[in-house]
């Protein structure tokens, strides 16, 4: 179990050695957001399976997104991706793992979480941010909005269309040419792009490791140490992979070989242990237009759940 | 005329990821080419384009993250490109003749073989006295090249090539905040306890990374350092300061 309070990242703070952090699934915790009327940038609660059991001592409305552990409310399924009224001393349960690694809950008002460098999201290694600056554990209370609601939202929009832009097709990973790409020889590049690469156990929110065919330099480099971002692949002397994510090292002195483009990271997030990844080159317009599509996407739920409350 | 002479022209431009881009100035560690980093650091944290987020200085590079999506908003050609020509123009601009010298902060240590796990060790393998290693480290000004790995952790240098030394083999799983390091011709402070792999000479009682505090970090890149021998004592009085 490993359940924290996340939110965008806090953004600025990279010169200082501090890493964004922030929820590994930008767009299912801004959806989850949007599902219950917030802003997206309101704290939401990553968890990963086996997830926690949480006793609502109030009345609120949740929104579920992300990995899917087939969420139940008492006895009742609830379906991922739709705002759910929760009444007062009702139990929210995760029953077993269906799809996806990180699941996100939403809470109309948000929640009380401690704020840190203009960010909610709980940085581990400093103790800092979200609640108390670790993950959530048995007992805890978090205060949210007590929210008046009971609907049933029958006449919800569907936007299974636009998440699954966003997931499919699963296993494909776009990545653009890092700054130690041309390090490479043919061979290596080919066996980049060819070649599966899975998931170990050794991955957390800091990065994947990959276990694949060895990627072997002609000559071995000592690079002095310079930034990385969410994304970066890093080439280790030994040939194998490790894949940065949310809560990554702000510098590194390993080969930056390629980056995953921004509009494939939900993707990654969602990801799991063994899955076995295509990484597939292409061009920096081709991400920032898939960046730029994402944005609409994220706009266009964001719009429906906006006029489906102000139509009240 | 100097300014002319030394206009930034020795750099490359590449994309880092599809949000940021690096300028690059050598593979080298040199204060002349640091020198030119933290000024176009600088010189972007004054004049930032719409959309600019952050940059992060390093060595010999300078990392630009940006809004891809705002910039896009605005400009028809690709952000990447938007933040290319933008920074091109901006390193005809700048030249380092002009940067005044950083004041020097003074860092006390106690290098004290109970806080100094390798001292011993890197004095006998480098056939020093424990006495010429703590001079040796402390004779010198260092400058803060970056800050990187972790909150805080600055990357200085170099020390004085009697005292370089490899990383260990086997990393430590947990060095204690505040614990004085070297690796290679670099000098270090683990602002928060970590695993690491530097050979660790001291330490200081100093708070080097203060997370209730806006400014959390006592170090930032192009600081001046020089570290003073003290005691057990002295460590245990000035001891969270």
């Amino acid at each position: 179990m490993f359940t924290t309070i996340q939110d965008l990242g806090r953004s600025g703070y990279r010169a200082m050695g501090i890493s964004p952090g922030g929820a590994m699934d930008h767009f299912a915790a801004s959806v989850a957001n949007y599902l219950v009327g917030n802003d997206k940038k309101q704290p939401v609660i990553e968890m990963h399976f086996p997830a926690p059991e949480i006793l609502f001592e109030e009345d609120a409305l949740i929104s579920i997104t992300g990995a899917d552990f087939n969420a139940f409310v008492d006895d009742q399924p609830i379906a991922p991706w739709k705002p759910h009224c929760i009444k007062r001393n009702e139990k929210l349960r995760f029953k077993k793992y269906l799809k996806g690694a990180r699941s996100y809950l939403a809470i109309d008002g948000g929640m009380a979480s401690g704020e840190w460098l203009n960010s909610f999201s709980t940085n581990t290694k400093v103790k800092a941010g979200g609640h108390m600056g670790r993950p959530l554990a048995k007992e805890d209370i978090i205060f949210v909005n007590p929210a008046i609601v009971s609907k049933a939202f029958t006449n919800f929009p569907d936007f299974s269309k636009e998440i699954d832009t966003v997931y499919q097709p699963e296993n494909i990973i776009r990545c653009i040419a890092g700054p130690e790409w041309n390090l490479l020889n043919d061979a290596a590049k080919q066996t980049f792009t060819n070649m599966l690469f899975s998931i170990t156990p050794q991955s957390d929110r800091m990065g994947f490791r990959l276990n694949g065919m060895d990627i072997l330099l002609d000559h071995p480099v000592q690079l002095i140490s310079s930034a990385v971002d969410s994304g970066t692949i890093q080439l280790l002397p030994n040939g194998q992979l490790i894949l940065l994510m949310a809560d990554h090292q702000t510098t590194g002195g390993y080969p930056r070989i390629a980056n995953v483009i921004s509009a494939d990271l939900p993707k990654l997030a969602q990801a799991t242990v063994h899955s076995q990844l295509q990484f597939e080159l292409t061009g920096i317009e081709n991400a920032e237009d898939a960046l730029f599509s994402l944005y609409q996407t994220m706009a266009s739920i964001k719009n429906g759940c906006k006029n489906y409350y102000d139509a009240d | 005329m100097p300014a002319a002479n030394s206009t930034i022209t020795d750099f490359e431009i590449t994309a880092l990821s599809d949000r940021s881009v690096l300028v690059s100035f050598g593979n080298i560690i040199a204060e002349a080419i640091n020198r030119k980093v933290l000024y176009l650091h600088k010189k972007l944290l004054q004049s930032a384009f719409n959309g600019f987020l952050e940059s992060v200085p390093a060595y010999a590079s300078l990392a630009i993250f940006y809004d891809v999506v705002q910039i896009k908003k605005h400009t028809q050609s690709p952000a990447f490109i938007f933040v290319k020509s933008y920074l091109q123009q901006l390193l005809l601009q700048i030249n380092t003749d002009s940067e005044p010298a950083a004041e020097i902060i003074k860092i006390p240590v106690c290098y004290d073989a109970v806080f100094g796990m390798d001292i011993e060790h890197l004095a006998e393998s480098h056939q020093l006295k424990i006495s010429e290693v703590i001079s040796l480290h402390s004779s010198v000004i260092y400058r803060v090249y970056m800050i990187g790995f972790m909150p805080g952790f600055a990357y200085m240098g170099t020390v004085n090539e009697k005292l370089i030394a490899p990383r260990k083999h086997q990393p430590r799983l947990n060095i204690p905040a505040g614990s004085v390091g070297i690796a290679g011709s670099q000098t270090g402070i683990y602002p928060v306890a970590s695993p690491g792999g530097w050979q660790i000479i001291g330490r200081t009682p100093l708070q080097l990374f203060n997370v209730n505090s806006s400014t959390p970090c006592l170090l930032s890149a192009g600081d001046q350092v020089q570290f003073a021998s003290i005691d057990k004592n002295e460590f245990e009085q000035l001891h969270g300061y």
